[in-house]
């Protein structure tokens, strides 16, 4: 049996548009979390940005405007986690929880309009260059511009916490908000600056999903993406490289299990719909298994409420 | 160029406790001033409220006659105001540069190198790239004084700053800080600790809850006139009878080690030592160095190889804590309302935790109030714990008495050996002088103490024997006779 070397290439590249979407809400939670919160409601995020994207490009025909909606979308509902957790000083962990649900629940109800709908095609960069080399044409070429973003955002994501002020800050509220408050660091406003980068990524993610990587809405189209993405943040221990090879990793397993549904392998069909998930949290923690880095990497009071007595 | 500082009429309200009391103080560059107070007289507040951590109900602050607004700390770095605080203001797992340049608008190179020359000036040396929680206390500390110095203030505030260095790294510190004054930094300086005001300060005001109770010259005082003022009554001093030394062996520790995983934890290295009936064996050491760790490992939280502690004839270095209380052991652990009681729990019931078989505090799985209520009252009354309700959450007691408390509970059953770890930390003198004296009161009993302790006056004081602990490791033990402070100082450096 000969297969086409451009096969190859695109199931590659079918690897990567699958994982376009953790790695957005993954990036975009790390920095939330690096700042010292615990937003369990990227699930919720994702889902109403994936709606909003879907709604707006349905409605205005417009899709940059699409695009820029689901991530205000995602800003907007995450604004109500940092006022909540913030400002009222709730508790991260069930404050994010029911952003999930509120968010599933909503995205249904808007979206009980668009269902059955088709999709606008998306543009694709380069697509005339496919052809050109083999292999590496299909996996480099022809995409939409949120792929290649996310592709970039992880190595943006590490230049940005490692070597720029602004990360630095973020890190050192993560660290110890008590003491970047006595060193007149505004910890309220910073972190509020991460929720929302985090709800801006999430939301992206979710119209990626709705817009581009299989344009139409269906009820819950997420499916549990948003959670892993959050495994993703945890298991790669607070490294946006890492987070790009679990994605990948994630990303793989799935396509590749697709064809091996369709191929007719004889294994249960729930093992390997499950497969993905697994393989990734173990490859994860085998890699970031030093115990040293991931005390120096873990945000120290990640998921800790901050109350500035006065 | 003179600095000139006044506190006027400052006055800060906590419920149910005024920390500040209309406080006018003033001073002026060139000279070092003490703020002297026990813990709770207000003085951490009045620095606090100088660096714009609190802002104060009441009053004026004056830099040279000019009124500054401090609403927060970074109005008191753009006043030239810096301020070294006692639990340290840095950020663990970043780098030494990087905590260092997260507040300076400078760039990296310039930076790096103003901090070269600040550190080759005052003799400091440090790896500038490694993660702060890789440093030792008295690091950690230079760094805060460079990231001070970096902003050349005009006023530099040391709030406690000696609790967690040797004597050696406090000389160092005293030598900086008389060179950082003889450069016009004006210097406010923060103890509850009377000798050291006498060595550095040429000026010393005394608060007292909340209040100012005097401003006077250094030349005109002496230890005890200070301590009268601080504590406001004349202190009786106890002194121990030396112990009849008996043979009789109590605990034995054989090669113990523990290893950890956790980069924040220390390693414990072939500790040997044994303690005698009727003994004090005392184990100083500055905080970090694995007196946590030791802890853990005699009172059974973190458990070691069986024939590693003998302890009474019976190995029981695989037994969990309530199985060595059994055999009439007594912890009572540093944290007091984290490890040592339930904040949130009424008196009485953090009692019927140090639960044994022979005390019948539950009936077949029922609580005996009465029972439990009962023993509480005892121990409240035999240790002095100033309430009578027994009801009270225990996050409501002072420390003073939430440590004769836990005490109380432990001895109460009259064990055969107490371990403590700094049992006095934080508290009043008048609770430490009944701490101590209760100590003592043990080993006259025949009991026996091991008494981890970062507080080397307290040490000298209580011990019959004493080993250093630094770095996981134990140092040859020595009659306390034989060791004085500076002897202790040497070792807790590291220095055999």
């Amino acid at each position: 049996m000969i297969i086409d070397i451009n096969f190859i290439g695109l199931i590659i590249a079918s690897i990567m548009a699958s994982a376009v979407p953790l790695i957005l809400a993954s990036c975009g939670e790390l920095i939330t979390e690096r700042s010292g919160v615990l937003n369990l409601g990227v699930e919720g995020m994702m889902i109403i940005g994936a709606i909003s994207g879907f709604a707006l490009m349905t409605v205005t025909g417009s899709l940059i405007i699409a695009i820029f909606g689901a991530m205000l979308a995602g800003v907007l509902i995450s604004t109500i986690f940092a006022f909540l957790t913030q400002t009222l000083i709730t508790n991260h962990v069930a404050t994010g929880l029911a952003l999930t649900i509120f968010g599933i629940g909503i995205s249904a109800m808007i979206g009980k309009n668009f269902v059955g709908i088709p999709g606008k095609e998306f543009p694709v960069l380069f697509e005339g260059l496919k052809d050109t080399i083999p292999l590496l044409g299909p996996i480099l070429f022809g995409h939409s511009i949120v792929f290649y973003f996310a592709f970039a955002l992880p190595f943006i994501t590490s230049y940005f916490l490692k070597k720029t002020k602004i990360g630095l800050i973020v890190r050192a509220v993560g660290d110890s908000p008590e003491s970047a408050s006595n060193q007149g660091i505004n910890v309220r406003l910073v972190r509020y600056a991460c929720i929302l980068y985090g709800g801006a990524m999430s939301g992206l993610a979710g119209a990626y999903l709705s817009m581009i990587y299989t344009p139409q809405w269906i009820e819950n189209m997420t499916g549990g993406r948003g959670w892993i993405a959050l495994a993703l943040v945890v298991f790669s221990t607070w490294n946006p490289i890492k987070i790009l090879i679990g994605a990948m990793i994630f990303g793989g397993l799935t396509i590749i299990q697709f064809h091996m549904q369709a191929i007719g392998v004889r294994i249960p069909v729930q093992f390997l719909t499950a497969l993905p998930y697994i393989v990734t949290i173990i490859v994860l923690v085998v890699i970031s298994r030093d115990s040293r880095k991931i005390r120096l990497s873990t945000p120290s009071s990640l998921g800790k409420s901050f109350h500035k007595d006065n | 160029m003179n600095t000139n500082l006044k506190i006027s009429n400052v006055t800060k309200i906590y419920p149910g406790c005024v920390a500040n009391d209309n406080v006018s103080l003033e001073f002026n560059s060139g000279k070092i001033y003490a703020l002297l107070g026990e813990n709770g007289a207000g003085k951490s507040t009045l620095v606090k409220i100088l660096s714009g951590v609190i802002i104060p109900d009441e009053g004026k602050i004056y830099l040279n006659e000019n009124n500054l607004k401090l609403n927060s700390p970074l109005d008191a770095k753009k006043n030239d105001i810096g301020m070294v605080f006692q639990h340290f203001n840095l950020f663990e797992t970043l780098s030494v540069f990087e905590n260092l340049i997260i507040d300076s608008d400078e760039q990296r190179d310039s930076l790096r190198e103003k901090i070269d020359t600040i550190m080759k000036k005052y003799n400091f040396s440090i790896d500038l790239d490694i993660p702060v929680l890789n440093l030792s206390a008295g690091q950690k500390q230079k760094v805060e004084i460079i990231r001070c110095l970096i902003r050349s203030p005009k006023v530099l505030i040391m709030d406690e700053p000696t609790s967690v260095l040797t004597e050696q790294e406090t000389s160092e510190l005293f030598l900086s800080l008389k060179k950082f004054s003889e450069e016009g930094i004006l210097i406010i300086y923060i103890t509850h600790k009377l000798k050291e005001v006498m060595q550095l300060c040429d000026e010393v005001a005394v608060m007292r809850r909340g209040k100012l109770v005097s401003v006077s010259e250094i030349k005109n005082e002496n230890i005890e006139s200070l301590a009268n003022k601080m504590v406001g009554q004349n202190l009786k001093t106890i002194k121990k009878k030396k112990a009849n030394t008996s043979s009789d062996q109590l605990i034995k520790i054989t090669n113990l080690n523990f290893i950890s995983e956790d980069p924040f934890e220390t390693n414990l290295m072939d500790i040997n030592f044994s303690v005698n009936r009727g003994e004090c064996l005392g184990i100083a050491g500055i905080s970090g160095n694995g007196q946590s760790e030791l802890f853990q490992v005699l009172s059974g939280e973190i458990i070691s190889e069986k024939n590693s502690i003998e302890f009474n004839n019976n190995y029981i270095g695989d037994l969990n804590p309530q199985e060595r209380r059994e055999y009439l052991m007594a912890f009572s652990p540093e944290d007091r309302l984290e490890q040592a009681a339930i904040p949130q729990m009424k008196i009485f019931e953090n009692v019927a935790l140090n639960n044994f078989k022979s005390s019948n505090f539950f009936n077949n799985g029922l609580i005996n109030e009465n029972k439990i209520k009962e023993h509480s009252k005892k121990i409240i009354s035999d240790f002095n714990v100033n309430t009578d309700n027994i009801e009270l959450k225990s996050q409501f007691l002072s420390g003073g008495n939430l440590q004769k408390l836990i005490i109380g509970r432990e001895l109460i059953t009259s064990p055969d050996l107490l371990i403590c770890f700094n049992p006095t930390w934080g508290l009043d003198v008048g609770a430490i002088n009944y701490i101590h004296e209760t100590l003592i009161k043990i080993n006259e009993q025949n009991k026996s103490i091991i008494l981890i302790s970062t507080d080397t006056d307290e040490l000298l004081k209580l011990s019959d024997k004493i080993s250093v602990i630094h770095k996981g490791k134990l140092s040859k033990i020595m009659n306390a006779e034989e060791v004085t402070s500076e002897k202790l100082g040497i070792l807790m450096g590291g220095a055999n």
